[in-house]
């Protein structure tokens, strides 16, 4: 197997959960009630672990210590999509967004569980039931918060028209994708993004807000090679502030 | 503008100076409440953890999985809304409330039987522990059922019975949603070591000379 595009993959999926981990734990302390707070916080928490199992996958292959990864690239280097990185707006908007992102991730993970590359199928076959579970909660606040207020309802569906663009960049193809779906690595993202749109479909149906037209909405590229928004870089500062105070640390 | 040290606060824009109060809010203006039952390991009988507050038995299982079982070994959660719940009165320690109750009239056999889930309180101030399941018509024909089933035996305090179909139950499949919850050694304070860092930190000025 081509080294290259398993850390290709290994970096996009890593950095995905870094930041929307990141994004999350800055709800800590601001929720809307006490155990929506803990809730945000514990799948950061969730995500972070994530991105450090990936992280040593990596610094087995050869790249630096996760720590370093994790806090010392600058936005440039990051290969997230873009949609983790955006602020988290109102409540609306971080919820619809962890049901977007989150319902392609156990995607991810449901897949490379299957994978014929070892380490990242060992991996994803530990962690799924976590990323499991963030759907679950996803879902439920969609389903509940699409069903009531008409106020929520505006909220949710302006949001979710928002961040569809974005969300459509979580599936931007990797330069080796063909090599990872002949490999048996996972199928791809274009058969990640049909089982994601059938997935979030089914959950929409069953509330009063609408997808809207895909066509319309052009997918923000460009997240997975190191073109980012312009919130990415104070998100990175923001985050290794402490870690920079003195790097070799013992936490 | 507000300044802190947290940029998050920062970021805020609120106003400096007086916090203005905050609007009254009617008494009680709150969810209403669902108890939660949690099941440590295949097999073993579902215990109760404690209560949530929640809009409903969906956000209430969220809500409990957060509170109830971030920390400790868990397969498997139940929940019901206390609305739901019928209590006995109770016991003393020592005494068997089934004994107490009169639940000996033959309940009218009306209505088809439906199952009913029976938890039993052994001690107080210990748990309502899962004492298993019987087919009824009504509340008062499920402690009768209960009572013969499993209720002669030892000292029960307390007696819990709730409808099957108001109880929402985790799946089998779910059980994956907890697996790694024992490794999550950062949730733990004593995973910091932090007494461990003080005393070497204090050991080492003890032995700088003072300036």
């Amino acid at each position: 197997m081509n080294e290259l595009a398993i850390k290709d993959l290994l970096y996009k999926l890593a950095d995905d959960q870094l930041i929307l981990g990141h994004r999350n734990s800055e709800w800590t302390g601001f929720g809307p009630i006490l155990e929506e707070d803990i809730a945000f916080s514990s799948m950061a928490q969730d995500k972070i672990g994530h991105s450090l199992a990936f992280y040593t996958l990596l610094h087995e292959l050869g790249e630096a210590e996760p720590d370093t990864v994790a806090f010392t690239r600058n936005a440039n280097q990051f290969h997230n999509n873009q949609l983790v990185e955006l602020p988290n707006g109102e409540y609306d908007f971080s919820l619809i967004r962890h049901f977007l992102y989150d319902n392609a991730e156990i995607i991810r993970f449901e897949m490379l569980s299957q994978s014929s590359y070892e380490p990242i199928a060992k991996v994803a076959m530990k962690l799924k039931g976590e990323v499991k579970y963030h759907v679950l909660h996803a879902n439920t606040w969609i389903k509940n918060l699409g069903t009531s207020t008409e106020e929520a309802l505006i909220r949710l569906q302006s949001s979710l028209n928002e961040a569809l663009p974005y969300a459509l960049g979580m599936f931007e193809k990797s330069t080796y994708e063909q090599e990872l779906i002949n490999a048996g690595v996972y199928a791809g993202e274009e058969a990640v993004k049909s089982e994601w749109l059938k997935r979030i479909q089914a959950v929409l149906e069953k509330t009063e807000l609408r997808l809207p037209d895909l066509k319309s909405k052009e997918p923000k590229l460009g997240g997975r090679y190191g073109e980012h928004t312009e919130h990415l870089q104070p998100l990175l500062d923001e985050m290794a502030e402490v870690f920079k105070i003195d790097p070799t640390a013992e936490w | 503008m507000l300044k802190s040290l947290d940029p998050r606060v920062t970021r805020l824009n609120l106003p400096d100076g007086e916090v203005p109060p905050m609007e009254e809010k009617p008494e009680l203006d709150q969810f209403e409440t669902y108890e939660a039952f949690h099941q440590k390991k295949d097999g073993a009988a579902h215990t109760y953890v404690g209560p949530v507050h929640a809009p409903n038995e969906d956000v209430a299982f969220l809500f409990a999985k957060e509170q109830y079982s971030r920390r400790f070994p868990c397969v498997g959660l139940w929940i019901a809304r206390t609305e739901n719940i019928q209590v006995t009165p109770y016991g003393n320690d020592g005494e068997n409330v089934y004994d107490m109750l009169r639940i000996e009239e033959t309940a009218e056999q009306i209505e088809q039987p439906e199952p009913y889930e029976i938890f039993h309180l052994k001690k107080r101030g210990k748990a309502h522990t899962h004492a298993g399941r019987v087919m009824a018509t009504s509340y008062l024909n499920a402690l009768q059922e209960a009572k013969q089933a499993f209720g002669e035996k030892s000292p029960i305090v307390n007696v819990w019975v709730v409808k099957s179909k108001d109880v929402l139950q985790s799946a089998e499949d779910d059980k994956d949603m907890w697996t790694t919850v024992p490794e999550k050694k950062y949730r733990e304070a004593i995973a910091y070591k932090v007494m461990d860092k003080i005393t070497k930190y204090k050991e080492e000025r003890k032995n700088t000379p003072a300036q």
